[in-house]
């Protein structure tokens, strides 16, 4: 007897399980987040509360406090990043082959790469909402707070997981999810709220901000993290955006998904 | 009478488009009965593995048509896919999981349900029980290819298809495979599609046999069939200077001389009775190799195609690059 569904809970299972069971990987997924709160965010450490304020354009107490959620959202490109590279990896050692020989279609493996992948990136939610405890952070949200955030962010990540996967549904060569992760990071990353204030960014870089699926997740986070008025369309943007980019990758990946 | 396993028609693949297409497969034609070990033989670049991709559905055709299993490769992919089993010739496992794990992977990839003591029953089969929840890893090459075949095996496959499934291994590991083969055959009532360079396990495993070059099948049939298809002897000689080519034709018992540069195939009725009238005619000190085969699927290889399966291999022997490079030199 065949079970429908079976395929995509069996490699979305392997995903989870190689992950956990290669530390290096998961030491890699959980430091560099910590390093950007550790080092950068307490670079304005001493920065008068007026300054900070100015830098912000926020109430934040601290920079760490400010800048948690920004860490938190610009992360999950990274993850896209691995996602994809895992990807070439069962490509290269001729996992993929194995996979749809079986009745496993392209489209299923793909679903469970970006879900595999951004559930990976989570690993990360709580170890920085530790760090950042201990930084002095005060977080005090409700369960549903806590819920939108992460659910927030398992959207972003879904988002630019099938970005990567369908930037890289052809590629073989390991060096391609790097490439594409350093001319996708930056402009997305220093474009966004994520880092600071979008209120002093140039106009043609606010048109970006605007638009920016990380901008969204930053501030939902920070409203939640600084107890202010929250915008709950910045989750419908991004379950759009990651809508959008699980259908684009889903098609890709159907039609264009190389096999080796 | 059971339906034929693997019926190939008219099957052409091309890779590319315009100047730079690369036919990979011409016009095959293949019928593979059920139950039985069917071989594709050839060199390297023949075209075999590129007919596992796509008789497995894992590259599209370019025009003909297959039917796996039953069913149809290019309509049916998934329902051929639920039939059938593969073995790659490099190791493919996930080498973080046990045993045990990978099996219940590869049950979710099948869809499987209630594949326990299926997987129980393959791991004993292959003496692999006491190791079953130990990781991959940790495996000696010949359990792991042992495991690879368990995969194969757990959906109860119609046809399982072994690409080289002995290259780069040992003679006892090869050896061990080849029994493998055999007991799976019989015991799992399947039918197995393996291709090979290897024209000893070719005669070896084989029912039928198909010789493959340049994406055409050449000939087909058993390996007693295949070598009746060669009579008499085959003499391969390398001269230093070009021989004038009737003198070949002077010589009783020739019944035809291939040359190729200034090596010649002379194809003879018994090479007892050719050799010393060859010597008669040729200094010895123009004979730089001359070497006599009998009837043999290497034989037959080099009677259809004009060279050795082996001719065009990777060279990995260093003295074997050496002398080849001498030779190319003078």
């Amino acid at each position: 007897m065949r079970v429908p569904l079976s395929p995509f809970w069996g490699l979305y299972a392997r995903e989870l399980l190689r992950t956990f069971r290669n530390p290096f990987v998961l030491i890699l997924t959980i430091v560099q987040p910590f390093m950007w709160l550790a080092f950068f965010g307490s670079s304005f450490a001493l920065l008068p509360a007026s300054a900070l304020e100015s830098v912000t354009g926020t109430t934040a107490t601290s920079y760490i406090q400010f800048l948690l959620p920004g860490v938190l959202s610009t992360s999950m490109l990274t993850v896209g990043m691995f996602g994809s590279m895992s990807t070439i990896q069962d490509k290269r050692f001729g996992f993929m082959k194995r996979i749809l020989i079986t009745p496993t279609s392209k489209g299923t493996v793909f679903v469970t790469k970006a879900l595999g992948s951004a559930s990976r990136g989570l690993v990360q939610f709580p170890i920085m909402i530790a760090a950042a405890l201990l930084f002095g952070v005060s977080l005090r949200l409700s369960p549903l707070e806590w819920a939108a955030w992460i659910g927030g962010l398992m959207l972003l990540a879904i988002g630019f997981c099938s970005l990567f996967l369908a930037i890289t549904a052809r590629s073989t060569d390991w060096q391609t999810p790097g490439v594409v992760s350093n001319f996708i990071t930056m402009p997305l990353m220093f474009s966004s709220g994520a880092l600071f204030s979008s209120a002093h960014f140039p106009a043609w870089m606010q048109a970006i901000s605007d638009y920016n699926p990380i901008t969204f997740s930053a501030l939902l986070g920070r409203s939640f993290v600084l107890g202010t008025a929250t915008d709950w369309w910045y989750l419908g943007y991004l379950a759009l955006f990651a809508g959008v980019m699980l259908s684009i990758g889903y098609f890709v990946s159907s039609r264009f998904l190389r096999v080796e | 009478m059971a339906e034929d396993a693997i019926v190939v028609d008219h099957l052409s693949k091309t890779y590319g488009s315009g100047d730079r297409a690369i036919r990979a497969l011409v016009d095959v034609d293949l019928s593979i009965r059920s139950g039985t070990v069917f071989g594709l033989l050839g060199p390297n670049g023949a075209g075999k593995t590129t007919l596992i991709k796509a008789l497995t559905g894992i590259t599209e055709i370019t025009a003909g048509d297959a039917r796996v299993a039953g069913y149809n490769i290019r309509t049916q992919p998934m329902e051929a896919k639920a039939r059938i089993g593969w073995v790659a010739a490099e190791v493919i496992l996930d080498d973080d999981f046990t045993a045990r794990e990978n099996l219940w992977l590869q049950a979710k990839l099948q869809s499987l349900k209630g594949w326990e003591s299926r997987a129980d029953d393959l791991l004993a089969y292959f003496s692999l029980a006491d190791r079953a929840d130990d990781k991959v890893s940790h495996f000696s090459t010949g359990m792991r290819k042992k495991l690879e075949i368990a995969l194969a095996l757990l959906h109860q496959p119609r046809v399982i298809f072994m690409d080289e499934p002995t290259m780069g291994l040992d003679v006892s590991t090869r050896r061990m495979l080849w029994d493998i083969v055999t007991q799976v055959r019989k015991e799992f009532d399947v039918t197995v599609l393996l291709t090979t360079h290897y024209i000893e396990e070719a005669d070896a495993l084989c029912e039928r046999i198909a010789i493959i070059d340049h994406g055409r099948i050449l000939a087909e049939g058993t390996p007693s069939e295949l070598k009746a298809r060669v009579s008499g002897d085959i003499v391969q000689l390398e001269t230093a200077e070009a021989v004038d080519p009737t003198l070949f034709a002077s010589i009783a018992g020739v019944q035809e001389a291939r040359p190729q540069g200034n090596d010649w195939m002379i194809r003879v009725g018994s090479s007892e009775a050719f050799l010393p009238q060859l010597f008669r005619r040729i200094q010895s000190d123009q004979i730089r190799k001359i070497s006599v085969e009998k009837p043999s699927l290497e034989t037959v290889f080099l009677d259809i195609t004009g060279r050795r399966i082996g001719d065009d291999e990777p060279i990995r022997d260093v003295r074997r690059f050496y002398a080849q490079m001498q030779r190319a030199r003078r």
